[in-house]
């Protein structure tokens, strides 16, 4: 396999790894520093009905976009389409810095995260989707950190273990839909509940790690739309940015079905629906993080201009987790069985405690993303 | 097999809520971590208002959500019956706080509910999130079984008093503060309860007074579309204005 | 199993030994299910003792079981076998512990060093030993009665428990030589309905109560299932009347708002404040004219044809009297208009619902009327209180199985020493004789009915009418704060040398030049005679349930030691008393002639139960006549004289509808107040005087969690306060949605509170449940001096709007009366 062996790249540091490696040390010891003194009382979490924050939704919004970058790398790495492989590395790289991101929210906001390394294998508890993610997600790991590996030691995209490829994309898909599923299965949550949900998290997943791919490749080259390799250029013009359209359709599908459904029927915990609409912020993603970067990434002359599609990506990434940040949070927002003890809804906002977590993790992979990206000798991709 | 369940008379409960604060002495517990609580509700306008109450303890679940939902096993149920939380498996991650229909269990490591915080007045030594004067006995503390004060960034709950419960006779029908053989096993919420609306029994013995309360009474499960099916039942005052749940009903 | 046969057998060991009331529980025992992995539990298993004591949070005096190991408390119950509490307790009693270990206690005696007193001046206190302080105190008591002024020394006392701290109190005074010591504060509390019982039965007091047997109970402004004294009792009598007893009782509870009691009951009635006695008039004027009354009791008619007509006058002569005396001529003067059309205008009730109650009432029997401040707190809250109790002798509940009695006080045995035999020549003739008191309680300028003026102390002393005091003590008490108005007492308390024994800071220690702490109550030895509970005389006590964990001093204690340190005979006779344990040993005497009914008949004995109590209650009205209890029923009748000297001790040994006692100070009371000498006498309508200047009654009522307001540093108390709006760490105004709505309030917002006495800040809740001409603030937080967490509850405190307004005849405090403004902050 000729082709496949290129000259070992060397480490070269970038300004963007210095910058983002920087910012996330003072980050995360400013973050590290309120945890420590104010422990848990640093969130505004409490025990009338939001008991999930911020954290948790960027820990999601963070997974998810990374099962969706590895969905996206399984078409020329698991499903053989070779004209996506010069996406391949960086969707790769794209998610395991993701991950790591959001897993270490993960395990700044749970109280006893390694005790989970060892009690969730050990106690097996099958009915719990919970188990089952924390199974998926570390064995996701492993295989996220040897394909990543394999990228930096040169690897072609067609020459990578098909196995592992494959065992990548199962456990993309699982994780997605078994992140769906811990809201989904509630039953005494009519905000959450139905078997839809997970296929509405794949198409966000989906559609979350494609916008992340634009927006980084123009960003690793600098924003210099002419570094960016014409080949890769031609996918996101074009298949690439369609499949962000159609995702963005489907999304937006979903979005309106369940909203329609919810605000139609008088059912008990439905409620929560009026007052979802009646917050700028739903609008908001719906139009801004979605009809306009639809029809961005929907018309072509639209969807080759550069500039309009990393408009679109970073208005589908916000949009995006505003609209995973309202999933959340209004689900949460009916206090279960607490009479007059608590207002209905609730209300919640997150602390500044709470906005670092997403900070830290935000730069975190951005360092994550930096340094992996800092084995590229050329950047052929 | 012992299964230990709950009967609350709502004719008879007055809404004082001294089960809430014997169970807050007995078990040790933090201001806002109402293991057992009363809920007020109301509804109509001047002058014709209803005002109603509920006293509500872990339901301790035949099909518990929160069992089902906890990655570590730490959530488990034992074999009379009782939902417990093992403190030394529990990683704070609260989906069984999200699984509860109920809103029985808390986390107390967040914002204290009274101000100042009593976990610095009376602070713990990192194996305890707090240590007042009056907590409960050491050697009555069970870390596997969550009773007692918690360690750090763990979820806590109503534990039926397993710490008095688990030490009855075996085979005993009921356990009736009344009755001075059962009172020191009696859960403190049934214990004080001065209308004696609280009744607490075996559920598979046909001669305890709780299954009996429920025959007579007419007593309900809460949130039945939910299908946890309750071991606590409510007694109304004759009317059964709860349409059972077909997936919950009790067999014979 | 080693560590099992080991507790075993030390259980055991102190069964055999009898070691007091030791109960050795815990041990190690395998859970079922899971194995024990040692290390949750590494101390061995210990001995846990059970203390008795009674709970401290309320009058009602609930006996209760103090678990303590390892030298802890950690919880409280019930005492099983004591009457009042049964093994039951309200959510106040198992919180007593926080009181034990309130951090924000005083640890010792101290003395003010700063002399400028103010709310923001710092005391300075600095600690002191006790006997420096008995010193300062003895040393001040004799410089003042040496130079002839020991009339202006007063002990102002609240929640007196027994004869062995408020009980000593009477002696002190006569001893030392001043008529203020001690001033109770029952005009603070509820002697509204002490007195207007004294005018119509003859018995100055609360009323014991029969609830086991009753069928009806019609309650005016009591909170039954709030905190009605004994409110443990109360509720498990609730569960047995409306849950286990055939027939149910069947309940109407009339109130301003709607709390618990109301829900609880059959009929809620939302009443205008100060206007029950029209609603009982009413009520009286029904069971009159559809001839209900009790014909055993009251008498009836000649010819048995009922001449009760509304509006139409009756021939006195044609009605035979039995045991009430008035009834006709009240029917004359006042009732025979007071029709429920009219009283449905006064009270802003529905006239079918006035009805509807009078005709239960009337029909079941037993039936009771009950009521207290609610209904009394007001200007006219004498008629009210004794039309309301008008009730009871029509229906002849009085003294009757199913209905109300007086209490029968314990049968102690004599003090060491009798006060008469030490009083020298000043305490017998002294100059301080011809000095009223400070609070001129029996005074025709002030209160000459009343049995205390308390609320007038601190006015009275600071206008300097009729003299200004010298030296104040405060035993239970705090009027800075529980008085009304009390910014007042903030200026009366500026040159007054004031000593507080309260074991907590608070607003009037504040003010203090000394506190000579006191024992929390699970540290003291004490007795505390029963609040009128079910007649028959009952008394418990207070063992301690740990060494004092300060370098305090039960108050008895404190009293009988700055005796020792009065010059004279006086001192002799407080080495005679010794010190309270003495007194309760000399007190518990009396048991030995008169066994309790659980076999308590020494100190040791009455220590180690808790309580002695001797039933039954002595007396029985049955269909109008009246037996003694022989030793086996109430057999042996009565006669005339026997009633009026033990039952119903008026001056025609009737009840007395036409009061003898408001008819003798007939000239005094239409001088001060203006009453008709035609009327004065019966139960009438008056309307009530608001004062205040605003447009809304103002209603401080008592909460489940707080009653008698000594738990207010409790955190668990602060989370659970108001349950019915959710008061999760403060207190809430409660207002009617439509009155907030005109008012450009809404849900949840700062409103102030306006009276011409002053003005608060409190945050509001919408309330459908609140008369639209009320608001609801419960007196129980705004602390400014207190403990941390109370001081940490947002909101103002009722009390600096609440204009000091008193009944003239009773002296009862009007605390629901104030009319105030209340507008968005």
């Amino acid at each position: 396999m000729a082709t496949a062996a290129l000259a070992r790249p060397a480490f070269k540091p970038s300004p963007y790894l210095v910058g983002a490696g920087a910012l996330f040390v003072v980050a995360f010891v400013y973050a590290m520093y309120l945890k420590l003194t104010l422990g848990h009382a640093g969130f505004n979490t409490t025990n009338y009905g939001v008991f999930w924050g911020l954290p948790i939704v960027a820990y999601d919004y963070f997974l998810l976009t990374s099962t969706g970058l590895t969905l996206l790398a399984s078409l020329p790495l698991t499903l053989g389409l070779r004209q996506f492989d010069p996406i391949a590395k960086r969707c790769i790289w794209l998610a395991l810095a993701a991950l790591v991101g959001g897993v270490a929210i993960l395990f700044m906001e749970l109280a006893h995260p390694f005790r989970a390394l060892w009690a969730a294998p050990l106690n097996f508890q099958t009915a719990s989707p919970l188990f089952w993610k924390i199974l998926c997600v570390g064995a996701y790991t492993i295989v996220l950190v040897l394909l990543a590996l394999t990228f930096a030691r040169g690897t072609a995209p067609a020459a990578v273990p098909k196995p592992l490829a494959l065992l990548a994309t199962v456990l993309a898909l699982a994780i997605t839909l078994i992140a769906g599923s811990v809201y989904s299965m509630m039953i005494f949550r009519p905000f959450w509940y139905g078997g839809e949900l997970p296929v509405a998290f794949l198409i966000e997943s989906f559609m979350g790690g494609i916008v992340f791919f634009v927006f980084f490749t123009y960003l690793i080259h600098g924003f210099s739309v002419d570094s960016v390799p014409q080949s890769t250029r031609e996918l996101l013009a074009g298949s690439v940015g369609t499949f962000v359209a159609a995702a963005i359709f489907l999304h937006i599908l979903f979005a309106v079905v369940r909203t329609v459904a919810g605000l139609w029927s008088y059912g008990e915990g439905l409620q929560v629906w009026r007052y979802t609409v009646d917050q700028p912020l739903y609008w908001a993603a719906l139009i801004g993080g979605g009809i306009v970067p639809l029809v961005i990434f929907a018309l072509p002359a639209l969807r080759a201009q550069p500039w309009l599609q990393i408009l679109g990506a970073v208005l589908v990434a916000l949009g995006l987790l505003a609209s995973r940040y309202e999933f959340v949070i209004n689900g949460q927002l009916l206090p279960p069985f607490k009479g007059s003890w608590a207002p209905s809804p609730l209300s919640y906002e997150p602390s500044q405690l709470e906005w670092m977590l997403l900070i830290v993790g935000v730069l975190l992979a951005n360092t994550v993303y930096a340094a992996l990206e800092s084995w590229s000798s050329t950047k052929e991709s | 097999m012992t299964k230990w369940g709950m009967v609350i008379d709502l004719d008879k409960c007055t809404g004082c809520q001294a089960c809430t604060t014997a169970c807050a002495m007995e078990n040790s517990r933090l201001p806002g971590e109402s293991w057992q609580d009363v809920l007020f509700y109301h509804e109509g306008t001047y002058p014709n208002v209803k005002l109603s109450w509920l006293p509500r303890p872990c339901m301790q679940c035949e099909n518990p959500s929160c069992v089902a939902v906890c990655p570590t096993k730490a959530t488990w149920k034992t074999e009379d019956g009782v939902v417990l939380v093992d403190w030394d498996k529990c990683i704070g991650c609260k989906y069984c706080m999200i699984a509860c229909p109920y809103g029985v269990r808390f986390y107390m490591d967040e914002k204290p509910v009274v101000q100042p915080d009593l976990r610095e007045v009376f602070p713990g030594d990192g194996n305890r999130i707090w240590n007042p004067p009056y907590k409960m006995p050491d050697h009555l503390e069970d870390r596997k079984r969550g009773i007692g004060v918690q360690p750090p960034g763990v979820v806590s709950k109503c534990t039926f008093c397993y710490h008095k419960i688990s030490k009855a006779p075996k085979g005993v029908a009921d356990l009736d503060e009344d009755n001075p053989e059962t009172r020191e096993y009696t859960p403190a919420c049934v214990r004080v309860c001065p209308p004696k609306a609280r009744y607490f029994g075996d559920l598979d013995n046909p001669d305890s007074k709780v299954n009996q309360l429920i025959a007579d009474k007419r007593g309900v499960r809460l949130k039945e579309e939910t299908g946890n099916k309750p071991q606590v039942y409510y007694l109304s005052g004759g009317g059964a204005p709860v349409v059972p749940g077909e997936r919950s009903q009790r067999t014979s | 199993m080693e560590q099992v046969t080991a507790s075993t057998s030390r259980r055991r060991f102190l069964q055999a030994t009898g070691a007091g009331s030791a109960l050795a529980l815990g041990g190690q025992t395998l859970l079922p299910g899971r194995e024990s992995d040692g290390t949750a539990r590494a101390q061995p298993a210990a001995a846990t003792k059970i203390v008795k004591n009674i709970c401290h949070q309320c009058p009602a005096r609930c006996g209760i079981d103090v678990y303590v190991t390892n030298g802890r408390v950690h919880a409280i119950y019930g005492t099983p076998d004591h009457p009042i509490s049964n093994g039951k307790l309200c959510p106040k009693g198992p919180l007593g512990i926080y009181v034990l270990y309130d951090p924000d206690r005083w640890k010792g005696p101290m003395k003010r060093t700063n002399p400028k007193k103010g709310r923001n001046e710092d005391p300075k206190f600095v600690p002191i030993s006790w006997d420096e302080a008995l010193k300062t105190v003895a040393d001040r008591l004799n410089a003042l009665r040496e130079k002839g002024e020991s009339h202006r020394f007063a002990i102002l006392y609240g929640r007196g428990w027994g004869a062995s701290c408020a009980g000593l109190l009477g002696d002190f005074g006569k001893l030392y030589g001043s008529p203020n010591v001690p001033i109770g504060h029952s005009s603070m509390c509820s002697d509204g309905s002490i007195i207007a019982k004294k005018a119509t039965d003859g018995n100055g007091g609360y009323n014991a109560h029969d609830y086991h047997h009753t069928n009806y109970i019609l309650m005016f402004g009591c909170g039954f299932l709030d905190a009605f004294r004994p409110y443990n009792n109360n509720m498990q009598v609730w569960g047995y009347i409306r849950g286990e007893k055939s027939p149910k009782t069947r309940v109407t509870a009339v109130d301003v708002h709607v709390n618990t009691t109301l829900a609880a009951a059959d009929r809620g009635l939302l009443i205008k404040p100060g206007t029950d006695g029209a609603l009982a008039l009413a009520i009286a004027h029904v069971i009159l004219t559809e001839g209900l009354w009790e014909r055993s009791f009251v008498g009836d008619f000649v010819d048995g044809v009922n001449r009760f007509k509304s509006g139409q006058t009756v021939d006195p002569a044609s009605f035979q009297e039995k045991w009430v005396k008035g009834l006709v001529e009240w029917w004359n003067v006042e009732l025979k208009d007071r029709t429920p059309a009219w009283a449905a205008k006064v009270t802003t009730l529905r006239e079918r619902d006035i009805l509807a109650t009078a005709r239960e009432f009337g029909s079941t029997r037993p039936a009771m009327a009950i009521m207290e401040r609610g209904a009394h707190a007001h200007s006219n809250g004498i008629y009210n209180a004794m039309a309301i109790h008008t009730l009871n002798a029509l229906v002849g509940s009085l003294f009757a199985e199913g209905g109300m009695m007086y209490q029968m006080s314990p049968l102690y045995g004599a003090l060491p020493a009798k006060a008469e035999d030490y009083m020298d020549e000043w305490a017998k003739n002294g100059t301080w004789k011809q000095y009223p008191r400070i609070d001129l309680k029996g005074h025709p300028d002030g209160y000459l009915l009343a049995n205390n003026m308390m609320q007038e102390v601190g006015p009275n002393h600071l206008a300097g009418k009729p003299y200004k005091l010298d030296t104040i003590l405060f035993y239970q008490t705090n009027p800075i704060w529980t008085a009304p108005n009390g910014q007042v007492w903030e200026q009366a308390l500026q040159d007054v040398f004031v000593i507080d024994t309260s074991p907590f800071p608070s607003e009037t220690g504040h003010f203090a030049d000394l506190i000579l702490p006191d024992h929390t109550y699970l540290e003291r030895l004490q007795d505390a005679p029963t609040y009128p509970f079910e007649g028959y005389p009952l008394t418990q006590i207070r063992v301690p349930a740990v060494k004092p964990l300060y370098d305090t001093k039960y108050f008895g204690d404190t009293l009988i030691e700055i005796g020792k340190r009065i010059k004279g005979p006086m001192g002799e006779y407080y080495k005679k008393l010794e010190s309270s344990e003495n007194v309760l040993r000399h007190l518990a005497k009396g048991f030995e002639k008169n066994p309790g009914d659980n076999g308590v008949d020494s100190f040791e004995k009455w220590v180690e139960k808790g309580v002695w109590y001797k039933k039954p209650y002595l007396w029985r009205q049955i269909r109008g006549e009246f037996f003694e209890w022989d030793g086996k029923g109430y057999n042996k009748p009565m006669t005339a004289e026997e009633v009026k000297a033990k039952l119903l001790k008026t001056p025609s040994g009737k009840f007395e509808i036409r009061s003898g006692l408001l008819e003798a100070n007939a000239e005094w009371i239409a001088a001060k107040t203006g009453r008709d000498k035609t009327k004065l006498m019966f139960p009438i309508w008056e309307e009530p005087k608001h004062p205040g200047g605003g447009d809304l009654y103002l209603v401080t009522p008592k909460q489940a969690l707080h009653a008698e307001g000594r738990g207010h540093n409790i955190p668990m108390v602060i989370a659970h306060f108001q349950p019915v709006v959710g008061g999760r760490g403060e207190a809430f105004v409660e207002i009617h949605p439509e009155t907030a709505r005109q008012r450009g309030i809404k849900d949840r917002d700062w409103v102030r509170i306006r009276s011409s006495v002053g003005e608060i800040r409190v945050r509001c809740r919408l309330f459908e449940g609140t008369r639209p001409d009320t608001i609801v603030l419960p007196m129980e937080w705004g602390h400014w001096r207190a403990g941390r967490w109370s001081m940490a509850v947002p909101g103002g405190h009722s009390g600096e709007c609440t204009v000091n307004q008193s009944d003239r005849i009773t002296g009862q405090c009007n605390y629901y009366t104030t009319k105030v403004t209340v507008e968005r902050a």
